[in-house]
């Protein structure tokens, strides 16, 4: 490229340099105006800008000085109400702290058995920590608190339980408080049911678990798991009483307790109602009222319950032991201590406690079956090894002297002053026991006493239980004894014994006081009356299966004398009644077991019309009968010099004659205890059987009457004797002397018997009655022998018989002699005209008509025609007789 | 109340009064002291059974009063009794001088056979006693009888009493010295011992006892 180019472009450049210069220079001067307006209002802004920056920084500082003095006094008001807020945080933890702290109080409480206090405390717990809410702490608190609450509720149960085994009015007092805190009252009582309940049943378990584990040595551990009524069974018998008494004890307390707990909310009600005047809004006096007939329901309502339980419980504890081997003693005081216990339950609800009654019932048959049928063997045994000798004791001698009538005596004695304690005893267990202690205490005390009474064999009385044991000389007996003893001392091998006892034995009986007679078997059965009596007033509920019972002891008593001493009579036919004879068939049908077969007693009630009455107790069995007797081999009956056994004939039923009266003398008290619709069947006995006791006389005497005195050899004598002799005789015939002397042996054997046993006058004169009739009879057989007789000869046998009599008179003070119209008349019809004697043979059917016909026979004035029409009329009344 | 046993053994209590003999009879069967004790009236009864040499026996006690009054009750009571009790009282020498009658008593009266054991009662009572246990125990030997002293208080040897009064009947029955079956014996067959023989054979081998 050259220089011209460049200098083109340079010339080139120019020009357009020029061109725009000039544009520039033309726009410059267009815009001018604008650009110094515009500058203007930049200067203006400029200005503005500079005032505002000046306001502002004059504001600023005066804001500053303004913030400056503010803020100083705000920062002290922050500061303050921090201050505050810090207070107030610091209180509440202050707060939180002791709730947490009264949990700890809590428990102290719990176990100081403050329980209203607690549950007062708690709640008020519960309460502030719900206006802590907002407290993160505070939440587990209250929940915690809550629990607590719930643990002072499980508490306060199981003080509410503890209520059951013992009530205390302060302790119960406060429960009810805490509950009526909790608004649980009603649960409250509920739960106090269940308690009672479970008390009931932990109480029985555990007492009998008790004595189980006792006897079983503490072996087993197995028993733990074991039902109530399994471990019943399980007590031995020697452990029953006192696992009874403590069980009875135990459960006593509980029911004491639940009596307590009506008392005191009858009490508050009555206190509440007296307080009432106080004003309390309606609504809640309905509430409290109502709250009030709640718990008296339920109260009255859980008796009952309650009653149920325990009734049941010493029911199963009661009816699962065997009780009939337990002695008499031993089972009294069983029955006592429950017929103690229902009339607790009794007092307690009302109740008449069929539950137990029903055990009792079962138990007192079921032992009083086996204890009556080992008390029939040992009379049984008694009667077989009675010698039927006399056993001494005093004149005035009762059943009410023996020791098994104590009670008996004191009965009356107690009455009065029963009187006082009846009042005492009106105000009941509960108050009577309030203090403590239990029913059942006092009576083991009882008990003890009376065992001591009931095993000291015999008082006869009271005197004598001074008793001196070093001695066999009678010293030692009390005076009383003694006086009334020597009399008995008659017959023994003591020359030096007071002589003269016989004679002062036949003024006591002049007098008409003898000792009664009795063996040693009479004294058992009279011992036996009275535990049977005994166990009449305790066993009420079978007072007439017991009395039954008391009458078989008597019927076998009975039967038992007439067999030995009355079935060998010759006339027992005869000699017995029908009422007599009736009793015994009774006796044998139903009391007696027959030896070869019993195929007897497959028709019941075959005999007396009371047997019906009598099969309730022999219903099912030979098991209730009793072997027949034998009498035993001792008593010789046989024996003529011993008068066939007299004095042991005279000894047994003289005992069962004063057996009867000391039966009939307890008439009344057998009325007392049976119920009044079986007096009938004890009027029965009374009438068929105890009265029939002296009737026995008869069949027992008439056979030595019949062999003591040869009769037949007064007949044969006196056949020997002419009465057809024409003169009036002076003199008596021989034979009366000789029968009079057989009397007078008789009566002699007789006194001298009676030197050694009491012959009662009664006994005397059966005795003599019979002999007397015997003799008469052997006269008119005799007077009937004579063929042919005279005037004379009439005269004769009267004076014979005359002589007889007045030799009679002087050995016996029977009076009337007996069966003398018999003779007298016999031989005295022989001088009636025709007529008359006709009458007087229909009147006279007593005798036989051999005697009648011989009668006629020897009569000299009737005629042959005559005295065969009256023959004729003797023979056919002879039949119809047959 | 059917209660088994081998045999029944008939036994009397005897002696003065005041010498313990119902209290002895009552330790025996109730093993407690019968504290306030009155005077036997007539004879009283108990019986209870016992295990002698692997047999039950039941004894039949007679307890019988030992009051002068009572003696002609009591006397019937001997006759048939297999054992008997002589009873004096140690403390007093009156009682022990009284033996030679009783022991006179029973064996006219009693079966021949009758195994008499003397019993010094009142054991306790030492400081006052009147009989020394020599002066007794030859008292036994001249009378074949044998001896032991008892107290009724604390029950001292009484069952042992009866226990060996009842083995030594027992060893006579099996020695053959004593014959059960005899009348008047006072022993009879149980129901065991009879259930047992007729069992082993049935025999007409009975006893006469309707019990």
């Amino acid at each position: 490229m050259g220089q011209r180019e460049i200098e083109e472009r340079r010339q080139k450049l120019r020009d357009q340099l020029q061109a725009v210069s000039r544009k520039v220079s033309d726009l410059v001067l267009e815009n001018h105006p604008a650009y110094a307006v515009e500058l203007q209002r930049v200067m203006e802004l400029q200005q503005t800008l500079q005032n505002a920056n000046v306001i502002c920084s004059n504001s600023r500082r005066k804001l500053n000085a303004a913030t400056h003095q503010f803020t100083t006094s705000l920062g002290l008001l922050a500061n303050y109400r921090k201050r505050q807020q810090l207070v107030a945080l610091l209180k509440s933890l202050r707060t939180i702290k002791t709730l947490q702290r009264t949990d700890i109080r809590l428990r102290e409480m719990l176990e100081e058995e403050d329980y209203p206090g607690a549950i007062q405390l708690c709640l008020e717990c519960q309460k502030a920590a719900s206006t802590f809410k907002h407290y993160h702490c505070i939440r587990r608190l209250s929940s915690k608190l809550q629990d607590t609450l719930v643990m002072i509720e499980e508490s306060l149960d199981v003080a509410l339980s503890k209520t059951c085994a013992k009530f205390d009015e302060h302790h119960y007092f406060k429960l009810q408080k805490a509950y009526k805190l909790l608004g649980k009252t009603q649960t409250a009582i509920d739960q106090l049911h269940m308690h009672f309940t479970s008390a009931i049943h932990s109480t029985a378990f555990n007492i009998v678990l008790g004595f189980v584990e006792l006897s079983s040595s503490g072996g087993e551990t197995s028993s733990q798991k074991r039902q109530y009524s399994d471990l019943c069974r399980n007590i031995s018998g020697d452990l029953f009483t006192p696992c009874l008494i403590d069980l009875c004890k135990a459960l006593w307390e509980v029911m004491k307790s639940y009596h307590c707990t009506m008392q005191w909310h009858e009490h508050q009600s009555v206190e509440s109602e007296t307080t009432e005047g106080e004003p309390i809004s309606s609504s809640a006096m309905v509430e409290t009222s109502l709250n009030r007939k709640y718990l008296q329901q339920k109260l009255q309502h859980g008796l009952t319950r309650i009653w149920g339980d325990v009734q049941q419980k010493v029911k199963i504890f009661v009816l699962s032991t065997d009780l009939s081997y337990f002695k008499y003693e031993e089972f009294i005081q069983v029955l006592d201590i429950v017929n103690r216990l229902i009339q607790v339950g009794e007092e307690f609800c009302d109740s008449q406690s069929e539950g137990l009654q029903d055990s009792l019932r079962k138990q007192s048959i079921n032992y009083f079956r086996s204890y009556h049928r080992a008390r029939m063997d040992e009379l049984h045994m008694f009667l077989e090894n009675e010698a039927w000798e006399l056993c001494p004791v005093k004149a005035s001698f009762s059943v009410l002297m023996l020791q098994e009538f104590k009670f008996l005596r004191q009965k009356s004695k107690k009455t009065e002053l029963n009187n006082s304690q009846d009042k005492l005893s009106d105000v009941g267990y509960f108050d009577r026991y309030a203090d403590g202690g239990s029913p059942f205490d006092i009576q083991t005390e009882e008990e003890e006493t009376e065992d001591v009474m009931a095993t000291n064999g015999v008082g006869t009385s009271a005197s004598q239980e001074t008793t001196s044991q070093d001695s066999d000389s009678d010293e030692d007996v009390p005076d009383e004894l003694k006086q009334e003893f020597i009399d008995e001392k008659t017959g023994e091998d003591a020359p030096n014994k007071r002589p003269s006892s016989y004679r002062r034995r036949i003024d006591s009986k002049a007098a008409g006081k003898m000792a009664p007679i009795i063996t040693n078997t009479t004294l058992n059965v009279c011992r036996l009356f009275g535990r049977y009596l005994q166990m009449m007033t305790v066993l009420k509920p079978i007072a007439f299966d017991v009395t039954i019972c008391m009458s078989q002891l008597f019927d076998y008593y009975l039967f038992s004398i007439f067999t030995f001493f009355g079935s060998e009579a010759e006339a027992v036919s005869r000699s017995l009644s029908n009422k007599l004879r009736t009793t015994l068939k009774r006796i044998h049908d139903n009391l007696i077991l027959d030896e070869d077969d019993d195929v007897h007693f497959s028709q019941p009630g075959g005999a007396g019309s009371d047997s019906g009455v009598v099969a309730t107790m022999t219903d099912d069995s030979k098991r209730d009968k009793v072997p027949h007797p034998h009498l035993s081999s001792i008593v010789d009956l046989m024996d003529e010099r011993t008068m066939y056994g007299l004095a042991q004939r005279i000894v047994a039923t003289e005992s069962l004659v004063f057996l009867a009266e000391q039966f009939e003398f307890l008439q009344p008290h057998l009325e007392a205890n049976i119920p009044a619709s079986k007096n009938p069947f004890l009027q029965q006995f009374y009438s068929q059987t105890v009265s029939t006791a002296q009737e026995l006389r008869l069949p027992v005497y008439v056979s030595i009457a019949s062999r003591s005195i040869d009769y037949d050899n007064l007949t044969q004598q006196m056949h020997q004797v002419k009465w057809d002799i024409h003169d009036i005789m002076s003199q008596h015939s021989a034979y009366v002397d000789k029968l009079v002397v057989e009397f007078e042996a008789f009566h002699q054997r007789l006194s001298q018997l009676s030197k050694k046993v009491p012959v009662p006058k009664a006994v005397n004169h059966v005795i003599w009655e019979h002999c007397i009739r015997l003799a008469n009879h052997a006269f008119v057989n005799g007077y009937a022998n004579a063929k042919k007789c005279t005037n004379e000869g009439r005269a004769l046998m009267q004076l014979d018989f005359q002589q007889f009599l007045i030799k009679l008179e002087k050995l016996t003070d029977l009076r009337p002699i007996p069966y003398r119209e018999f003779v007298d008349s016999y031989v005295k019809a022989y001088y009636f005209p025709e007529a008359q004697l006709e009458t007087w043979i229909r009147d006279h059917k007593e005798y036989s008509g051999r005697q009648l016909s011989s009668l006629v026979t020897c009569i000299p004035q009737l005629n042959k025609k005559s005295r065969q029409r009256i023959i004729g009329m003797i023979e056919e009344s002879e039949k119809n007789r047959r | 109340m059917s209660e088994t046993y081998d045999y029944l053994f008939k036994f009397l209590v005897i002696g003065s009064a005041g010498t313990g003999k119902s209290c002895i009879l009552h330790q025996f069967i109730e093993s407690k002291f019968k504290q306030d004790s009155n005077h036997t009236i007539g004879v009283e009864f108990g019986s209870k059974v016992v295990n002698v040499g692997g047999k039950s026996v039941k004894l039949q006690i007679w307890d019988t009063a030992g009051q002068e009054r009572f003696r002609s009750v009591t006397r019937s009571y001997y006759r048939g009794a297999a054992g008997a009790l002589l009873v004096y009282d140690i403390t007093s020498r009156e009682s022990y001088n009284a033996l030679t009658n009783w022991l006179t008593d029973a064996r006219t009266l009693a079966s021949p056979n009758i195994v008499i054991i003397l019993v010094g009662n009142k054991k306790d009572l030492e400081s006052e006693r009147e009989v020394t246990f020599l002066e007794a125990s030859r008292f036994a030997q001249e009378n074949e009888l044998m001896f032991l002293e008892t107290s009724a208080l604390t029950g001292e040897n009484v069952e042992e009493t009866f226990l060996r009064c009842a083995r030594s009947i027992l060893t006579k029955i099996e020695s053959g010295e004593l014959d059960p079956e005899r009348m008047g014996s006072g022993i009879q067959f149980g129901d065991a011992s009879l259930r047992r023989l007729n069992r082993q054979q049935s025999t007409s081998r009975k006893p006469d006892c309707a019990c």
